[in-house]
Protein backbone atom coordinates (compact mmCIF):
# COMPACT_ATOMS: atom_id res chain seq x y z
CA UNK A 1 0.00 0.00 0.00
CA UNK A 2 0.94 3.23 -0.57
CA UNK A 3 2.50 5.17 2.07
CA UNK A 4 0.24 6.79 4.60
CA UNK A 5 0.12 10.71 4.74
CA UNK A 6 2.03 11.06 7.77
CA UNK A 7 -0.26 13.94 9.91
CA UNK A 8 -3.47 14.20 10.95
CA UNK A 9 -5.33 17.58 12.30
CA UNK A 10 -6.10 16.24 15.76
CA UNK A 11 -6.83 17.42 19.42
CA UNK A 12 -3.91 17.33 21.79
CA UNK A 13 -4.27 16.59 24.89
CA UNK A 14 -2.24 17.41 28.31
CA UNK A 15 -1.06 14.34 28.74
CA UNK A 16 0.86 13.62 25.33
CA UNK A 17 -2.44 11.80 23.55
CA UNK A 18 -4.07 13.08 20.73
CA UNK A 19 -7.87 13.71 20.37
CA UNK A 20 -9.81 12.52 16.71
CA UNK A 21 -12.80 14.28 18.94
CA UNK A 22 -13.19 17.31 21.19
CA UNK A 23 -16.60 16.11 22.89
CA UNK A 24 -18.65 17.51 25.55
CA UNK A 25 -19.31 14.35 27.69
CA UNK A 26 -21.59 13.88 30.93
CA UNK A 27 -20.50 11.03 32.69
CA UNK A 28 -22.86 8.60 34.91
CA UNK A 29 -20.62 7.40 37.39
CA UNK A 30 -23.52 4.81 39.09
CA UNK A 31 -26.39 4.14 37.00
CA UNK A 32 -28.29 5.90 39.70
CA UNK A 33 -27.60 9.06 38.45
CA UNK A 34 -28.08 7.91 34.54
CA UNK A 35 -31.39 9.66 34.06
CA UNK A 36 -29.79 12.95 36.09
CA UNK A 37 -27.01 12.69 33.04
CA UNK A 38 -29.84 12.02 30.26
CA UNK A 39 -31.93 15.38 31.61
CA UNK A 40 -28.90 17.54 31.44
CA UNK A 41 -27.14 16.11 28.56
CA UNK A 42 -30.57 17.17 26.76
CA UNK A 43 -29.49 20.73 26.87
CA UNK A 44 -26.45 21.00 24.23
CA UNK A 45 -27.80 18.63 21.35
CA UNK A 46 -23.76 17.45 20.80
CA UNK A 47 -23.49 16.05 24.49
CA UNK A 48 -21.84 12.52 24.72
CA UNK A 49 -23.60 10.68 27.56
CA UNK A 50 -21.29 8.02 28.95
CA UNK A 51 -23.20 5.61 31.25
CA UNK A 52 -23.60 1.91 31.66
CA UNK A 53 -25.41 -0.12 34.45
CA UNK A 54 -21.83 0.82 36.58
CA UNK A 55 -23.58 -0.45 40.03
CA UNK A 56 -22.14 -0.34 43.89
CA UNK A 57 -21.87 -3.95 45.60
CA UNK A 58 -19.09 -5.05 43.34
CA UNK A 59 -16.30 -7.41 44.58
CA UNK A 60 -13.03 -7.49 43.16
CA UNK A 61 -11.39 -7.27 40.45
CA UNK A 62 -14.86 -6.35 39.23
CA UNK A 63 -15.54 -3.46 41.57
CA UNK A 64 -11.39 -2.21 40.44
CA UNK A 65 -12.15 -3.33 36.72
CA UNK A 66 -15.08 -1.07 36.92
CA UNK A 67 -13.67 2.22 38.54
CA UNK A 68 -10.45 1.88 36.40
CA UNK A 69 -12.75 1.75 32.88
CA UNK A 70 -14.59 5.29 34.31
CA UNK A 71 -11.87 6.84 35.32
CA UNK A 72 -10.53 5.88 31.65
CA UNK A 73 -13.30 6.96 29.95
CA UNK A 74 -13.64 10.74 31.57
CA UNK A 75 -10.14 11.73 30.86
CA UNK A 76 -10.06 9.71 27.26
CA UNK A 77 -8.19 11.68 24.35
CA UNK A 78 -11.51 12.36 22.69
CA UNK A 79 -13.05 13.96 25.75
CA UNK A 80 -13.08 18.11 25.48
CA UNK A 81 -14.73 18.55 28.69
CA UNK A 82 -16.40 16.22 30.67
CA UNK A 83 -19.13 17.10 33.33
CA UNK A 84 -18.69 13.96 35.94
CA UNK A 85 -22.09 12.98 38.11
CA UNK A 86 -22.01 11.15 41.57
CA UNK A 87 -24.81 9.96 43.88
CA UNK A 88 -23.06 10.89 46.67
CA UNK A 89 -20.32 13.41 48.13
CA UNK A 90 -17.85 10.99 49.17
CA UNK A 91 -17.77 9.61 45.69
CA UNK A 92 -17.43 13.37 44.32
CA UNK A 93 -14.57 14.43 46.51
CA UNK A 94 -12.85 10.92 45.03
CA UNK A 95 -13.68 12.16 41.78
CA UNK A 96 -12.26 15.97 42.12
CA UNK A 97 -9.41 15.08 43.46
CA UNK A 98 -8.56 12.19 40.38
CA UNK A 99 -9.69 15.03 37.54
CA UNK A 100 -7.52 17.96 39.24
CA UNK A 101 -4.37 17.22 37.13
CA UNK A 102 -6.46 16.13 34.08
CA UNK A 103 -5.79 19.54 32.28
CA UNK A 104 -9.30 19.84 30.57
CA UNK A 105 -12.54 21.61 31.14
CA UNK A 106 -14.37 19.86 34.16
CA UNK A 107 -16.99 19.58 36.68
CA UNK A 108 -18.26 17.29 39.57
CA UNK A 109 -21.58 17.19 40.83
CA UNK A 110 -22.93 14.78 43.51
CA UNK A 111 -27.17 14.35 43.34
CA UNK A 112 -27.20 14.29 47.20
CA UNK A 113 -25.99 17.87 47.32
CA UNK A 114 -27.89 19.00 45.27
CA UNK A 115 -31.67 20.56 46.25
CA UNK A 116 -34.21 18.51 44.48
CA UNK A 117 -34.59 17.23 40.76
CA UNK A 118 -35.58 20.42 39.30
CA UNK A 119 -32.87 22.30 40.75
CA UNK A 120 -30.30 19.36 40.01
CA UNK A 121 -30.87 19.46 36.61
CA UNK A 122 -30.62 23.51 36.33
CA UNK A 123 -27.44 22.90 38.22
CA UNK A 124 -26.06 20.11 35.56
CA UNK A 125 -27.42 21.97 32.69
CA UNK A 126 -25.45 25.29 34.18
CA UNK A 127 -22.49 23.62 34.18
CA UNK A 128 -22.29 21.63 30.76
CA UNK A 129 -22.94 25.35 29.48
CA UNK A 130 -19.53 26.51 30.58
CA UNK A 131 -17.70 23.59 29.68
CA UNK A 132 -19.13 23.52 26.36
CA UNK A 133 -17.90 27.35 25.99
CA UNK A 134 -14.75 25.99 27.49
CA UNK A 135 -13.82 23.08 25.42
CA UNK A 136 -13.76 25.27 22.16
CA UNK A 137 -10.72 27.14 23.63
CA UNK A 138 -9.04 24.01 21.69
CA UNK A 139 -8.28 24.10 18.31
CA UNK A 140 -6.91 20.89 15.72
CA UNK A 141 -3.64 21.02 14.69
CA UNK A 142 -1.45 18.94 12.78
CA UNK A 143 -0.38 15.48 15.02
CA UNK A 144 2.02 12.39 13.73
CA UNK A 145 -0.30 9.77 12.90
CA UNK A 146 1.61 7.86 15.01
CA UNK A 147 -0.71 9.06 17.93
CA UNK A 148 -3.83 6.83 16.98
CA UNK A 149 -4.70 3.98 18.57
CA UNK A 150 -7.11 1.34 16.52
CA UNK A 151 -9.52 -0.74 18.20
CA UNK A 152 -10.21 -3.54 15.96
CA UNK A 153 -13.12 -5.29 15.66
CA UNK A 154 -15.38 -7.60 13.69
CA UNK A 155 -18.93 -8.61 14.12
CA UNK A 156 -21.76 -10.38 11.76
CA UNK A 157 -19.43 -11.91 10.26
CA UNK A 158 -19.65 -14.08 6.94
CA UNK A 159 -16.80 -15.50 4.20
CA UNK A 160 -16.61 -11.67 2.56
CA UNK A 161 -15.33 -10.38 6.58
CA UNK A 162 -12.73 -13.08 6.03
CA UNK A 163 -11.45 -12.45 2.51
CA UNK A 164 -12.26 -8.68 2.10
CA UNK A 165 -12.92 -6.52 5.36
CA UNK A 166 -10.53 -8.25 7.66
CA UNK A 167 -7.94 -8.43 5.77
CA UNK A 168 -8.21 -4.41 4.22
CA UNK A 169 -8.04 -3.51 8.13
CA UNK A 170 -4.93 -5.59 8.42
CA UNK A 171 -3.26 -3.46 5.73
CA UNK A 172 -4.49 -0.13 7.34
CA UNK A 173 -2.96 -1.38 11.16
CA UNK A 174 0.41 -2.36 9.52
CA UNK A 175 0.74 1.52 7.85
CA UNK A 176 -0.69 3.21 11.18
CA UNK A 177 1.85 0.75 13.02
CA UNK A 178 4.85 1.43 10.93
CA UNK A 179 4.28 5.02 11.52
CA UNK A 180 4.86 4.41 15.19
CA UNK A 181 1.19 3.75 15.76
CA UNK A 182 -0.64 1.14 17.65
CA UNK A 183 -3.73 -1.38 17.60
CA UNK A 184 -5.81 -3.79 19.91
CA UNK A 185 -7.50 -6.67 19.15
CA UNK A 186 -9.83 -8.31 21.97
CA UNK A 187 -12.32 -10.79 22.11
CA UNK A 188 -9.74 -14.04 22.96
CA UNK A 189 -11.76 -16.78 22.71
CA UNK A 190 -12.07 -15.57 18.68
CA UNK A 191 -8.37 -16.39 18.41
CA UNK A 192 -8.77 -20.24 19.41
CA UNK A 193 -7.24 -22.48 16.52
CA UNK A 194 -4.57 -19.43 15.31
CA UNK A 195 -2.11 -20.59 18.26
CA UNK A 196 0.53 -21.13 16.02
CA UNK A 197 0.36 -18.21 13.70
CA UNK A 198 -0.47 -16.26 17.16
CA UNK A 199 2.95 -17.87 18.43
CA UNK A 200 5.05 -17.07 15.35
CA UNK A 201 3.93 -13.60 15.71
CA UNK A 202 4.76 -12.88 19.63
CA UNK A 203 8.46 -10.61 20.01
CA UNK A 204 9.32 -13.08 22.84
CA UNK A 205 8.63 -16.46 23.92
CA UNK A 206 7.60 -15.44 27.43
CA UNK A 207 4.58 -13.00 25.65
CA UNK A 208 3.90 -15.95 23.51
CA UNK A 209 3.16 -18.09 26.51
CA UNK A 210 1.09 -15.44 28.42
CA UNK A 211 -0.85 -14.75 24.73
CA UNK A 212 -1.81 -18.61 24.61
CA UNK A 213 -2.58 -19.02 28.24
CA UNK A 214 -5.26 -16.23 27.62
CA UNK A 215 -6.57 -18.24 24.67
CA UNK A 216 -6.46 -21.52 26.29
CA UNK A 217 -8.63 -20.35 29.13
CA UNK A 218 -10.90 -18.30 27.32
CA UNK A 219 -11.44 -22.25 25.85
CA UNK A 220 -11.48 -23.74 28.70
CA UNK A 221 -14.74 -21.23 29.85
CA UNK A 222 -15.92 -21.92 26.52
CA UNK A 223 -15.79 -26.40 27.32
CA UNK A 224 -17.14 -25.77 31.10
CA UNK A 225 -20.49 -24.64 29.20
CA UNK A 226 -20.28 -27.67 27.32
CA UNK A 227 -19.18 -26.11 23.80
CA UNK A 228 -16.64 -28.28 22.49
CA UNK A 229 -14.86 -25.68 19.75
CA UNK A 230 -11.65 -27.66 18.91
CA UNK A 231 -12.44 -31.22 16.94
CA UNK A 232 -15.87 -29.83 15.60
CA UNK A 233 -14.50 -26.96 13.89
CA UNK A 234 -14.54 -26.09 11.27
CA UNK A 235 -18.06 -27.02 10.67
CA UNK A 236 -19.52 -28.87 8.30
CA UNK A 237 -21.14 -25.73 6.78
CA UNK A 238 -18.04 -24.10 7.28
CA UNK A 239 -16.06 -26.91 4.90
CA UNK A 240 -19.37 -26.11 2.41
CA UNK A 241 -18.48 -22.70 2.75
CA UNK A 242 -14.60 -23.28 1.32
CA UNK A 243 -12.87 -23.56 4.89
CA UNK A 244 -10.67 -26.53 5.08
CA UNK A 245 -8.87 -26.25 8.47
CA UNK A 246 -9.43 -24.52 12.22
CA UNK A 247 -6.53 -22.04 11.73
CA UNK A 248 -7.90 -20.79 8.31
CA UNK A 249 -11.41 -20.27 10.08
CA UNK A 250 -9.73 -18.63 13.03
CA UNK A 251 -7.75 -16.39 10.89
CA UNK A 252 -10.30 -14.88 8.81
CA UNK A 253 -11.14 -13.11 11.69
CA UNK A 254 -7.03 -12.71 13.32
CA UNK A 255 -6.51 -10.97 9.14
CA UNK A 256 -7.68 -8.06 10.88
CA UNK A 257 -4.27 -7.35 13.17
CA UNK A 258 -2.65 -7.22 9.72
CA UNK A 259 1.14 -8.51 9.93
CA UNK A 260 3.24 -6.79 13.08
CA UNK A 261 4.36 -8.75 15.98
CA UNK A 262 2.39 -8.40 18.96
CA UNK A 263 4.14 -6.79 21.36
CA UNK A 264 1.57 -7.15 24.94
CA UNK A 265 -1.52 -8.75 26.53
CA UNK A 266 -3.71 -6.35 28.08
CA UNK A 267 -6.45 -6.23 30.74
CA UNK A 268 -9.81 -4.90 30.02
CA UNK A 269 -9.37 -1.34 29.49
CA UNK A 270 -5.78 -1.47 29.95
CA UNK A 271 -3.65 1.18 28.75
CA UNK A 272 -0.83 -0.04 26.57
CA UNK A 273 2.92 1.65 27.30
CA UNK A 274 4.43 1.56 24.17
CA UNK A 275 3.19 1.47 20.67
CA UNK A 276 2.45 -1.47 18.41
CA UNK A 277 0.33 -4.38 18.68
CA UNK A 278 -1.70 -5.60 21.95
CA UNK A 279 -4.58 -8.06 22.39
CA UNK A 280 -6.54 -7.46 24.85
CA UNK A 281 -8.08 -9.91 27.05
CA UNK A 282 -12.45 -9.29 26.90
CA UNK A 283 -15.28 -11.09 26.38
CA UNK A 284 -16.53 -11.73 22.68
CA UNK A 285 -19.45 -9.27 22.73
CA UNK A 286 -18.81 -6.53 20.71
CA UNK A 287 -20.39 -3.60 23.04
CA UNK A 288 -18.23 -4.84 25.95
CA UNK A 289 -14.76 -5.34 24.19
CA UNK A 290 -14.77 -1.93 22.42
CA UNK A 291 -15.55 -0.26 25.51
CA UNK A 292 -12.31 -1.98 26.87
CA UNK A 293 -9.99 -0.72 23.79
CA UNK A 294 -11.65 2.96 24.15
CA UNK A 295 -11.32 3.02 27.85
CA UNK A 296 -7.35 1.73 26.73
CA UNK A 297 -7.27 4.85 24.47
CA UNK A 298 -8.41 3.95 21.33
CA UNK A 299 -9.27 6.94 19.29
CA UNK A 300 -11.60 4.42 16.33
CA UNK A 301 -12.21 1.72 16.03
CA UNK A 302 -12.00 -0.18 12.72
CA UNK A 303 -15.17 -2.70 12.53
CA UNK A 304 -15.42 -5.18 9.75
CA UNK A 305 -18.62 -6.60 9.00
CA UNK A 306 -20.51 -9.23 6.90
CA UNK A 307 -24.12 -9.14 7.62
CA UNK A 308 -24.84 -5.65 9.33
CA UNK A 309 -24.44 -4.91 13.11
CA UNK A 310 -24.48 -1.77 14.73
CA UNK A 311 -22.01 -1.61 17.63
CA UNK A 312 -20.33 1.62 18.41
CA UNK A 313 -19.13 3.48 21.10
CA UNK A 314 -20.17 7.49 22.01
CA UNK A 315 -16.60 8.28 22.51
CA UNK A 316 -14.53 6.21 19.67
CA UNK A 317 -15.97 6.68 16.84
CA UNK A 318 -16.44 3.41 15.23
CA UNK A 319 -15.68 2.82 10.94
CA UNK A 320 -18.04 -0.23 9.58
CA UNK A 321 -16.03 -1.97 6.86
CA UNK A 322 -18.06 -4.38 4.71
CA UNK A 323 -17.38 -6.15 1.87
CA UNK A 324 -20.25 -8.15 1.27
CA UNK A 325 -22.33 -6.47 -1.99
CA UNK A 326 -25.68 -7.05 -0.48
CA UNK A 327 -25.29 -5.75 3.09
CA UNK A 328 -23.39 -2.78 1.78
CA UNK A 329 -26.36 -2.41 -0.42
CA UNK A 330 -29.37 -2.73 2.22
CA UNK A 331 -27.26 -0.75 5.10
CA UNK A 332 -25.70 2.00 2.70
CA UNK A 333 -26.74 4.79 5.69
CA UNK A 334 -25.19 3.00 8.51
CA UNK A 335 -21.73 1.67 6.81
CA UNK A 336 -19.01 4.29 6.27
CA UNK A 337 -16.62 1.79 3.67
CA UNK A 338 -18.30 -0.16 1.32
CA UNK A 339 -15.32 -2.62 -0.34
CA UNK A 340 -17.45 -5.41 -2.15
CA UNK A 341 -15.73 -4.25 -5.23
CA UNK A 342 -13.11 -6.20 -4.13
CA UNK A 343 -15.86 -9.09 -5.44
CA UNK A 344 -17.97 -7.19 -8.10
CA UNK A 345 -15.45 -5.62 -10.10
CA UNK A 346 -12.07 -6.88 -9.21
CA UNK A 347 -10.77 -4.26 -6.72
CA UNK A 348 -7.86 -5.39 -5.53
CA UNK A 349 -7.37 -5.70 -1.99
CA UNK A 350 -4.27 -3.22 -1.77
CA UNK A 351 -6.99 -0.40 -3.29
CA UNK A 352 -9.55 -1.46 -1.16
CA UNK A 353 -7.20 -0.96 2.13
CA UNK A 354 -6.34 2.93 0.34
CA UNK A 355 -10.04 3.23 0.48
CA UNK A 356 -10.31 2.56 4.21
CA UNK A 357 -7.32 4.42 4.95
CA UNK A 358 -8.21 7.49 3.11
CA UNK A 359 -11.67 7.26 5.14
CA UNK A 360 -10.14 6.61 8.52
CA UNK A 361 -8.07 9.67 7.94
CA UNK A 362 -10.63 11.88 6.99
CA UNK A 363 -12.59 10.46 10.17
CA UNK A 364 -10.04 10.84 12.48
CA UNK A 365 -9.61 15.18 10.73
CA UNK A 366 -13.46 15.62 11.52
CA UNK A 367 -15.39 13.49 8.95
CA UNK A 368 -18.48 12.28 11.08
CA UNK A 369 -19.01 8.27 10.91
CA UNK A 370 -22.34 6.65 10.35
CA UNK A 371 -22.32 5.06 13.85
CA UNK A 372 -21.48 8.69 15.40
CA UNK A 373 -24.44 10.16 12.83
CA UNK A 374 -27.01 7.46 14.26
CA UNK A 375 -25.69 7.65 18.44
CA UNK A 376 -25.29 4.14 18.53
CA UNK A 377 -22.79 2.70 20.86
CA UNK A 378 -23.09 1.16 24.59
CA UNK A 379 -20.73 1.11 27.53
CA UNK A 380 -20.84 -2.47 28.82
CA UNK A 381 -18.08 -3.22 31.69
CA UNK A 382 -17.10 -7.13 32.05
CA UNK A 383 -18.16 -9.03 35.74
CA UNK A 384 -16.75 -12.20 36.82
CA UNK A 385 -18.39 -12.55 40.08
CA UNK A 386 -22.12 -12.14 41.42
CA UNK A 387 -22.15 -8.79 43.40
CA UNK A 388 -22.79 -8.23 47.00
CA UNK B 1 -16.73 -21.45 -24.44
CA UNK B 2 -14.01 -19.00 -24.20
CA UNK B 3 -12.89 -18.41 -20.75
CA UNK B 4 -14.07 -15.49 -18.89
CA UNK B 5 -11.82 -14.19 -15.78
CA UNK B 6 -13.11 -15.44 -12.28
CA UNK B 7 -12.68 -12.82 -9.49
CA UNK B 8 -10.56 -14.18 -6.95
CA UNK B 9 -8.55 -12.60 -3.15
CA UNK B 10 -4.61 -13.92 -2.65
CA UNK B 11 -5.26 -12.52 1.13
CA UNK B 12 -1.43 -12.07 1.21
CA UNK B 13 1.17 -11.57 -1.03
CA UNK B 14 3.24 -14.70 0.64
CA UNK B 15 0.18 -17.30 0.02
CA UNK B 16 0.52 -20.28 -2.80
CA UNK B 17 -3.56 -20.38 -2.51
CA UNK B 18 -5.76 -18.11 -3.75
CA UNK B 19 -9.42 -18.11 -3.00
CA UNK B 20 -12.52 -16.98 -5.84
CA UNK B 21 -14.71 -14.59 -4.98
CA UNK B 22 -17.63 -15.39 -7.98
CA UNK B 23 -19.95 -18.13 -8.74
CA UNK B 24 -18.96 -20.82 -11.32
CA UNK B 25 -20.39 -20.02 -14.38
CA UNK B 26 -18.02 -22.23 -16.51
CA UNK B 27 -15.25 -20.04 -17.03
CA UNK B 28 -11.87 -21.33 -15.60
CA UNK B 29 -8.99 -18.60 -16.03
CA UNK B 30 -8.28 -16.66 -13.09
CA UNK B 31 -8.53 -12.96 -13.08
CA UNK B 32 -5.24 -11.88 -14.48
CA UNK B 33 -4.19 -15.33 -15.32
CA UNK B 34 -3.35 -19.22 -14.78
CA UNK B 35 -6.53 -21.75 -15.69
CA UNK B 36 -8.42 -23.52 -13.48
CA UNK B 37 -10.01 -26.77 -12.39
CA UNK B 38 -13.35 -26.12 -13.25
CA UNK B 39 -16.69 -26.16 -10.26
CA UNK B 40 -14.82 -24.50 -7.97
CA UNK B 41 -17.39 -22.06 -5.76
CA UNK B 42 -17.53 -19.07 -4.04
CA UNK B 43 -15.21 -19.21 -1.07
CA UNK B 44 -13.03 -21.78 -2.04
CA UNK B 45 -9.09 -22.11 -2.46
CA UNK B 46 -6.98 -22.62 -5.54
CA UNK B 47 -3.38 -23.56 -5.84
CA UNK B 48 -1.44 -20.95 -7.54
CA UNK B 49 2.10 -23.00 -7.92
CA UNK B 50 2.51 -26.66 -7.94
CA UNK B 51 2.20 -27.85 -3.98
CA UNK B 52 4.19 -30.88 -3.03
CA UNK B 53 2.89 -33.62 -0.64
CA UNK B 54 3.93 -32.60 3.04
CA UNK B 55 4.24 -28.36 2.19
CA UNK B 56 2.35 -25.81 3.71
CA UNK B 57 -0.61 -24.64 2.71
CA UNK B 58 0.01 -21.04 2.90
CA UNK B 59 -2.96 -18.36 3.00
CA UNK B 60 -3.03 -14.99 5.07
CA UNK B 61 0.48 -15.60 5.20
CA UNK B 62 0.45 -18.25 7.47
CA UNK B 63 0.15 -22.05 7.23
CA UNK B 64 -3.60 -23.14 7.40
CA UNK B 65 -2.60 -26.63 6.35
CA UNK B 66 -0.27 -29.04 4.51
CA UNK B 67 -0.76 -31.02 1.32
CA UNK B 68 -1.93 -34.13 2.17
CA UNK B 69 -1.10 -35.50 -1.51
CA UNK B 70 0.68 -33.72 -4.79
CA UNK B 71 -1.79 -30.62 -5.52
CA UNK B 72 -1.01 -28.91 -8.99
CA UNK B 73 -0.99 -25.28 -9.65
CA UNK B 74 -4.81 -24.34 -10.63
CA UNK B 75 -6.21 -27.41 -8.43
CA UNK B 76 -8.86 -26.96 -6.03
CA UNK B 77 -7.18 -26.93 -2.12
CA UNK B 78 -9.78 -28.38 0.26
CA UNK B 79 -10.33 -31.61 2.94
CA UNK B 80 -9.37 -34.09 -0.07
CA UNK B 81 -5.71 -32.62 -0.40
CA UNK B 82 -4.84 -30.35 2.45
CA UNK B 83 -5.14 -30.72 6.35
Amino acid sequence: MADLPSHFSGFRRSDGRVGVRNYLVVLSTVALVNRWAELIAAAVPDARIVAGEFMRGLRDPDAARQERACEALATHPNVGACLVLCHDAASARHWREYLASCGRPHAVLALMEQDGMEAAVRAGQHRLARLDEARRAVARQSCPLGTLMLGLECGGSDPTSALVANPAIGLVVDAVIDAGGSAIVSETVEFVGAEDPVRARCGSPPLAERLLAAIAAAEQRMEEDGERYRGVNPTAENIEAGLTTLVEKSMGAVAKTGSHPFIGLLEFGEKPMTPGLYLMDTPFFSPCSITGMVAAGAQLTLFGLGVFNPSGNPLAPTVKVCGNPITAARWRDAIDVDLSEVLTERLGLDQAAQRLRDFLLDTAAGRESSAERWREGQFIVPKTLTPL
Amino acid sequence: MSAVERAHVIVDPRDNVTTVLDQDTGPHRLHGGMELAPGVPFGHKVALRAIARGEPVIKYGVAIGHATCDIAAGEHVHVHNCA
